[in-house]
């Protein structure tokens, strides 16, 4: 209320140098109080919040459930599966399944390993979608929106339709049939190198080079959402970078890429956590033993006896069992990521 | 780097300048999209062409290395169309529940962006909660859901004690819903009202899982649309539903469009759906069957024109704002 909407000159009663305190005419507060509270509008407003509430609570109980039910029966020990009246709250609890999946699955190479691939993975995959992003977003060029047609392309091809070829061609990997001709495929005379191609199954490398070329799992969503997030940046920055004497690299690395961290941590979160759950690029270029990855966990250990009444349920608990282990670091990440990732695509403005 | 000699040198030459730096910067242009030029070129197509190639193809890989491909026409093709019995009934009642899904996903995630856009209490926990399943439930966690038995128990334990009443439709369910039908058998109402009700909430903890990078599109673009707008519509004393349908929805149409499109994508695209699944089964079966591949073309040519399809249909009702 401002005093200067009463029809009388307000009356002053305190004044220092800060604050005023007027005295004026003002609805007694149990008239304000019906007004605001006591009508038809405010209780249907308050109703709607009521129910607007619930329905968020219900749906996050939907979504927190399973990790609810998972992370009991993770504890469970054999003889609650056969207990009809045991629901969530195991009555011989135990952390078996969690000693044996540690230390007969090898949980912790594989977490290790995955660590690594992850990162790597992640890292690369943010810059990398981050510059090609830039470079749809801020420079014309011919050929740009066929190559982002592309981009769209590699999204739509359902992965599963490469599986094979994929895996083919990182068994036999050549660039271009570079190494077929040097390695005397093509001319049995001229062999400069021992072999016509290479075996990169079964390493990092294949996951590299499509991480390094922004191919590899949904990365075309990951340009697709830098490129609309730097369509948002006005060119005033590079131009005045410009003019101050920067080239287009320079701006790129000391203007743009701090400015775009909120949504790069988008990015990165979702390239790891993708990554890391991924089970479909892993199987296909992981296809021996030896390198132990999440997928790899993801089975029965052998001294937990699965061989009673209970058998199915005990069996799927220990499978849960994995999955929660599986993921239990990207809830750590998840944690401190969210509020970028909320941020991030907020800013991003992904419009048209 | 411009320099007094640069300086010097008049008028004659700017012109030049600017040129060069229009070239400049579509160099620059290519340079940034490089790395996505030279894979696609060098990695990603060949690898497209040697799917086409192979579906066409027997293929036998030797011992020593190396493999041979012969060549059998639509062979391929045939059998998966018409030799394998259950691939073509998978594929389409697969593309019938993603056709009934997919709108379900795409009005759920308005639905669920327009509430979490509000200011209330608690905001953002629930959205923080809203996206765990963005991070969480994809890949092999979804898949170890997918054959999920313990969470039917944990849910419908009744049935299993009592008989097998509810088994035979429990099989893709993540959670069933126990405590609502335990609700709703205790207030007596129909038994069809109960299996409706667990049904929805079964579809909706899928739809829930499957909305939430579509749910952060509708987000950021809800956040797009200038206040003033609204403003300006409370002030003509418009009510929130009408500036829900006169405001908010031809303002994020655009984001309706991207989001059918990403959700036909992701869905068909995505490992758990049973079209996928049965894929890749047949792709494991014989250690690399270049039947899956031939399978997997003919998912892709109707992916591409259900996508083809809704763009077209969705684009006449799009309202673009003018800009610039």
């Amino acid at each position: 209320m401002n005093a200067q909407t009463t029809p009388q000159a307000p009356k002053v009663t305190k004044e220092t140098k800060n604050s005023i305190r007027v005295e004026f005419d003002r609805t007694s507060k149990w008239e304000r109080f019906k007004i605001k509270y006591l009508s038809l509008n405010f209780l249907g407003m308050a109703i709607f919040k009521i129910f607007r509430f619930l329905l968020l609570l219900g749906i996050s109980y939907v979504i927190l459930y399973p990790f609810f039910s998972k992370i009991s029966s993770s504890f469970m020990g054999r003889d609650d599966f056969v207990d009809v009246t045991v629901k969530l709250i195991p009555k011989y609890p135990t952390l078996d399944t969690y000693k044996e999946i540690i230390a007969e699955n090898g949980y912790l190479e594989a977490l290790l390993n995955t660590t690594l691939l992850s990162l790597f993975c992640g890292l690369v995959q943010t810059f990398i979608c981050c510059m090609i992003g830039y470079g749809f977003a801020k420079y014309k060029f011919k050929g740009r929106n066929i190559l982002f047609a592309l981009v769209i392309f590699t999204m739509v091809v359902p992965h599963d339709t490469l599986q094979l070829s994929m895996f083919m061609k990182f068994r036999y990997f050549d660039i271009l049939g570079i190494f077929n001709l040097l390695g005397g495929g093509l001319i049995e005379s001229f062999k400069l190198i021992k072999f016509t191609s290479l075996n990169l199954n079964n390493s990092y490398w294949p996951l590299a080079l499509l991480s390094i070329s922004g191919l590899a799992f949904k990365n075309g969503l990951y340009i697709f959402m830098m490129r609309q997030f730097f369509r948002g940046v006005p060119d005033e920055l590079e131009e005045s970078a410009y003019l101050d004497g920067y080239g287009p690299y320079r701006t790129f690395i000391k203007i743009i890429l701090p400015l775009s961290v909120p949504m790069m941590v988008t990015i990165f979160l979702f390239a790891f956590s993708w990554q890391w759950t991924d089970s479909f690029y892993t199987t296909v270029f992981f296809t021996q033993e030896g390198m132990l990855l999440m997928p790899d966990i993801v089975k029965i250990p052998k001294t937990l006896d699965t061989n009673y009444a209970g058998q199915n349920l005990y069996t799927a608990a220990i499978r849960n069992t994995c999955g929660l282990m599986i993921v239990a670091p990207l809830i750590v990440v998840y944690l401190f990521g969210q509020k970028y990732l909320i941020q991030g695509i907020e800013r991003s403005g992904i419009v048209g | 780097m411009n320099n007094a000699t640069a300086a010097k040198q008049a008028a004659p030459k700017k012109m030049r300048k600017t040129a060069s730096l229009e070239k400049k910067k579509a160099r620059a242009g290519w340079i940034f999209v490089l790395p996505f030029v030279l894979g696609f070129v060098i990695l990603y197509l060949p690898i497209v062409f040697d799917s086409i190639k192979y579906s066409f193809n027997e293929i036998n890989i030797q011992t020593g290395g190396g493999y041979v491909l012969e060549y059998v026409g639509l062979k391929n093709y045939q059998e998966a169309i018409f030799v394998d019995a259950s691939f073509v009934r998978t594929l389409t009642s697969g593309i019938k529940q993603l056709i009934f899904d997919i709108p379900a996903i795409v009005i759920f995630s308005l639905f669920m962006a327009v509430l979490l856009n509000q200011k209330m209490l608690g905001r953002a926990a629930f959205r923080a909660i809203f996206f765990v399943p963005v991070i969480l439930a994809t890949g092999l966690v979804a898949e170890i859901d997918a054959g999920n038995q313990l969470l039917d128990y944990m849910s419908s334990s009744e049935s299993i004690a009592t008989g097998s009443e509810q088994q035979d439709n429990s099989v893709a369910e993540i959670i069933t819903a126990t405590d609502l039908s335990f609700l709703f058998n205790n207030m007596a109402v129909g038994t069809e009202l109960v299996e409706y009700v667990a049904g929805a909430v079964n579809n909706i903890y899928n739809i829930i899982n499957r909305s939430g990078v579509q749910m952060l599109i509708f987000l950021a673009g809800l956040q797009s649309i200038s206040p003033a707008i609204y403003e300006s519509c409370s002030i003509d004393g418009a009510t929130t539903w009408e500036t829900f349908w006169k405001i908010t929805f031809p303002m994020i149409s655009p984001m309706i469009l991207v989001n059918a499109i990403y959700t036909v994508i992701d869905s068909f695209t995505s490992s758990s759906n049973s079209v996928m699944s049965y894929i890749s089964t047949v792709y494991d079966q014989a250690g690399g069957n270049v039947i899956a591949s031939a399978m997997s073309w003919i998912y892709f040519i109707i992916v591409i024109a259900i996508i083809g399809i809704v763009a077209a249909v969705l684009s006449a009702y799009v309202f673009y704002q003018r800009r610039d």
